[in-house]
């Protein structure tokens, strides 16, 4: 275990922002903490980091085994990566990574030798070799960005905490920067935990996910574990996309109009109102009824641009709006027109009872 | 809890805060205590006599009125040097820009001795309008003149920054929507400009009522006719009437109190209405 | 916007967009367009009558107000020669207002240079209640009367006033002597370092700090080689225009000095005290030399400027 932090709790003013949070990170892991903003998880981050401090007497934070609740910052050996960089301005990249060496107490300083060494060990991790003489103003947003990982990783960190390290940068550099930080985790191998609200990049490029919501977390697991099983409503809808019918529970099946959807997980549950949750791309469009595992709806709107179609519909029984995806090629083939009726086929039902909400 | 027991993460709050406290309290909240502490030893038939006699009275009013004149008149000008030196380039526009900052950096006292000679019935201006029988230094007209240099760069470096932060696109849908020039003047620009042009104008009025080094050399200081509030003050203490003294200093420091917690307040609705667009 | 303080003294962030729009071309026009030509002008300025008007006003305002009261300065100062001139600040009253002028300024300035580092670093770093009000406290010595400053100190360390009969009795004199100036200076140049790094540090944030800290960097090492050299700029600037007032304080200087020629005259005391005395020839070369810091003082502030915005991309 690398990083442990149990029941952390943290108020700003009168807003919670962590209640009682727990999580264990392996030695070695790729953790992302997603959550919409306001989660808390740039707060977890900063406890862990040393950048705040937990309310309550029960919080604990550990680096291997070793509680660094009321360490400071500057000796708990955290590389933080910030958000906005926070590259030294008047530093050039060089002396922006050998900071961190340059300040150690002058017995366990390396030599110049050793520190230019290790520097410039790094410019080439990060792909920047003839940058050194450069200040930060003369970079671009995704080279700051590997500046910063660089000047965290320079003082051997225990674990590497980096806060959104792609949210100030465009689509396309953000995409590549994603893929250098996976290949960069694998060759050095440091414990790293980085915060996002963006679930795509989470799901990339991370070991596992935890999922954070109003200061709690609501599910931890491997990027594909979350996706298939989400574990509550809230996680359901923050991966992407999703539908949520209005249906009762039955006989370990839910319905929902006239049709009859096989849902195991709900065994046992009778009669309760439920919600449905299901994916846009798991839904079948046909002109047939398709028995009894089917009901109606009217087309509203077809969007056919890209490599996807998405179909706006409408249930004929209670009006509720959803979108379906479809390959083009099934598009092809369905050649739906507007205001046509259709018959709706669902696979991979979630339900969850009504009193969740998202 | 100004001093909270909280952790932070970086170094110094206490100590930091607690030195500029005390230093604070030390050099400028105690002088100024005494000063009400004076003042509030008097019985109030003697506050009352020393703070509305009729010199005193004659003071304030020549004192606010002519200030008030003073920063209106920069109030214009400036307006007209800040939008020059954003809006157009022309030949010193630099050295203007950074001359404009001379009344603030020039010692009032040599401010107070280069006015009066300038505008003396024998020196550059006064003697062309000499013949015209007006004279400037030695009456209130003096007094309003070195009154408006020690107040010109406040209303000029409140408003440029706001000049320079003016949305040219706005003024374009203005053109677009058939305001003619002036018309977007009179619509668009000044109410964008306005508080930033109260505030500089109730700086160079607040400045104005406190000054003494350049109005006591080109005033001739006489009571109910030239003598400016603070120089009264000053030849009160010539003669150690330090309860005198003390009354009137009480009375421009409530109005001087006030006037600062205007211009905070208005600064603060500039500064949330400026993060709300 | 960039909030005025109540010296009015601040920099003047000077427009990298307008050499630009200048430069930009009027677009060009239908043919049938070509009779209005004379009149056009884009939008987003005046007629071209209109701009000289005011450029015209404007100047002539400044050269009214700003450039002939300079330029009279220098012409009354040499007025009756070089000789005349190198004589009266060669003389021996004249050199020891220049003493006593640089110690005021050498006491204040490094004293309110700490004060302002130490109220900015509480003030822009952290959170507490009643920050607001601290920040306007420091504002407080501006918007007073420099005679009503001055006079405050005499109630406190005059013969009459709070400590004076227990300094009188230990022999130490305050007021009506060098340490009451060095004191009211203190008090007059307070908020400038202040007014001019909170603001500084304020938008620079805490993160650089921080950053600093997680890498090992303890308090003294954060301090040195990340905080300072990013306030350096403002913290000179601060400094300049602490030490020009310090310099030339007149009112405040005049009610705790005992005017005694030589002994408690700082310079502008001097010019005072020549002028009274119908030397003008001389006061004006004392004034010249205080004019002379002044310009000096607003050189230096635009260099900063400059040098600040061509730092800031």
């Amino acid at each position: 275990m690398s990083v442990e932090v149990r029941n952390l709790t943290k108020q700003f003013g009168r807003f919670p922002a962590l209640h009682g949070v727990s999580l264990k990170v392996e030695s070695g892991e790729l953790v992302a903490l997603l959550g919409p903003s306001g989660s808390g998880k740039t707060t977890l981050l900063r406890i862990i980091g040393g950048l705040e401090f937990p309310d309550s007497p029960d919080s604990r934070v550990f680096f291997y085994g070793e509680e660094v609740t009321h360490v400071p910052a500057h000796k708990r050996r955290a590389g933080f990566a910030f958000q906005h960089y926070a590259l030294f301005r008047h530093l050039n990249v060089f002396e922006n990574i050998a900071f961190g060496l340059r300040v150690l107490p002058f017995w366990s300083r390396p030599k110049e030798s050793v520190i230019r060494a290790r520097v410039e060990k790094l410019l080439k991790l990060i792909q920047l070799e003839t940058f050194g003489n450069r200040f930060p103003s003369q970079l671009s947003g995704g080279q700051r960005q590997r500046v910063a990982l660089a000047r965290a990783l320079a003082v051997e960190p225990r674990v590497l905490l980096l806060d959104e390290p792609f949210g100030a940068l465009d689509a396309k550099v953000r995409k590549e920067l994603r893929q250098w930080l996976r290949r960069l985790h694998q060759e050095i191998h440091v414990t790293t935990l980085f915060v996002t609200h963006d679930q795509e990049e989470a799901l990339e490029v991370s070991d596992r996910v935890a999922i954070l919501r109003e200061g709690r977390i609501e599910q931890v697991g491997t990027p594909q574990e979350i996706y298939d099983h989400p574990a509550t409503p809230f996680v359901y809808d923050f991966l992407g996309h999703v539908n949520v019918f209005a249906g009762r529970v039955r006989d370990g099946a839910v319905e929902i109009g006239e049709g009859r959807f096989a849902a195991p997980a709900t065994a046992g549950q009778t009669a309760a109102a439920a919600s449905a949750f299901v994916r846009p791309h798991d839904i079948r469009v046909t002109r047939q009824p398709g028995g009894p595992a089917a009901f109606a709806a009217r087309l509203k709107h077809c969007h056919a641009v890209g490599p996807f179609a998405r179909l706006e519909l409408e249930r004929l029984d209670t009006r509720e709006s959803f979108t379906v995806q479809l390959s083009q090629e099934q598009f092809q083939t369905l050649q739906p027109r507007p205001d046509e009726t259709v018959f709706v086929e669902l696979k991979n039902v979630k339900v969850f009872p009504e009193d969740y909400s998202i | 809890m100004l001093l909270s027991r909280q952790r932070r993460v970086l170094p110094g709050f206490r100590l930091t805060l607690g030195f500029s406290l005390f230093y604070l309290g030390l050099i400028v909240l105690i002088p100024l205590v005494a000063v009400f502490a004076k003042t509030g030893a008097l019985t109030w038939e003697r506050f009352w006599h020393a703070a509305a006699s009729p010199v005193a009275l004659g003071a304030y009013r020549l004192s606010f009125g002519v200030s008030f004149l003073a920063a209106l008149v920069n109030a214009v000008f400036g307006l007209l040097v800040a939008w020059v030196l954003v809006r157009y380039r022309f030949w010193g526009r630099r050295l203007m820009d950074a001359l404009v900052d001379l009344p603030f950096a020039l010692p009032t006292a040599v401010a107070g001795v280069t006015l009066a000679a300038l505008y003396a019935p024998n020196g550059w201006i006064g003697e062309w309008l000499a013949p015209y029988g007006l004279k400037i230094s030695y009456t209130r007209l003096g007094v309003f003149v070195a009154l408006t240099f020690i107040g010109l760069p406040f209303v000029v470096r409140t408003v440029q920054p706001v000049i320079e932060a003016l949305d040219l696109e706005v003024e374009e849908a203005a053109a677009t929507l058939g305001a003619n020039r002036f018309q977007t003047f009179r619509r668009v620009i000044l109410p964008a400009l306005f508080p930033a042009l109260l505030t500089g104008f109730a700086l160079a009025f607040a400045r104005a009522l406190g000054e003494y080094g350049s109005v006591v050399f080109i005033s001739s200081n006489l009571p109910l006719r030239t003598q400016i509030v603070p120089v009264l003050i000053m030849s009160k203490l010539e003669q150690f009437d330090y309860a005198g003294a003390a009354a009137l200093a009480a009375v421009m420091l409530v109005v001087s109190f006030l006037l600062l917690l205007a211009i905070n307040g208005l600064q603060w609705r500039t500064a949330r209405h400026h993060q709300q667009t | 916007m960039e909030t005025a303080n109540a010296s009015g003294l601040q920099r003047c962030p000077t427009s990298t967009l307008q050499p630009f729009r200048e430069s930009l071309n009027v677009p060009a026009l239908a043919p049938f367009d070509a009779v209005k030509n004379l009149g056009r002008h884009r939008p987003t300025t005046e007629p071209a009558l209109v701009r000289w008007l005011l450029i015209v006003l404007a100047l002539l305002f400044l050269a009214l107000f700003l450039v002939l009261p300079l330029l009279s300065v220098f012409v009354q100062a040499l007025s009756k020669g070089l000789g005349f001139y190198v004589r009266t600040l060669d003389d021996p009253l004249t050199w020891s207002a220049i003493k006593l002028t640089l110690i005021a300024a050498g006491i204040s300035v490094p004293m309110n240079c700490l004060f302002g580092v130490a109220a900015a670093w509480a003030i822009a770093k952290f959170d507490f209640a009643g920050k607001q009000v601290l920040t306007a406290l420091i504002d407080l010595p501006f918007s007073i009367s420099p005679v009503i400053s001055g006079f405050a100190y005499v109630l406190v360390f005059g013969a009459q006033g709070w400590l004076g009969p227990w300094l009188a009795a230990r022999g130490i004199q305050i007021i009506f002597a060098v340490p009451g100036i060095v004191l009211v200076t203190v008090f007059v140049t307070f908020p400038f370092v202040a007014r001019e790094l909170i603001p500084l540090m304020q938008s620079q944030g805490r993160a650089e700090e921080e950053a600093a800290r997680t890498l090992g960097a303890r308090g003294g090492q954060m301090f040195w080689r990340i905080t300072l050299p990013n306030i350096k700029w403002g913290l000179l600037y601060g400094v300049i225009l602490c030490n020009a007032r310090a310099m030339g304080e007149f009112g405040a200087v005049s009610v705790v000095s005992g005017h005694i020629a030589g002994r408690t005259d700082t310079l502008p005391l001097h010019v005072e005290f020549l002028y009274n005395g119908y030397d003008l020839t001389g006061a004006f070369a004392v004034a010249s030399m205080l004019t002379l810091l002044a310009l000096v003082t607003l050189a230096l502030k635009a260099w900063i400027e400059r040098k600040e915005s061509s730092l800031k991309l």
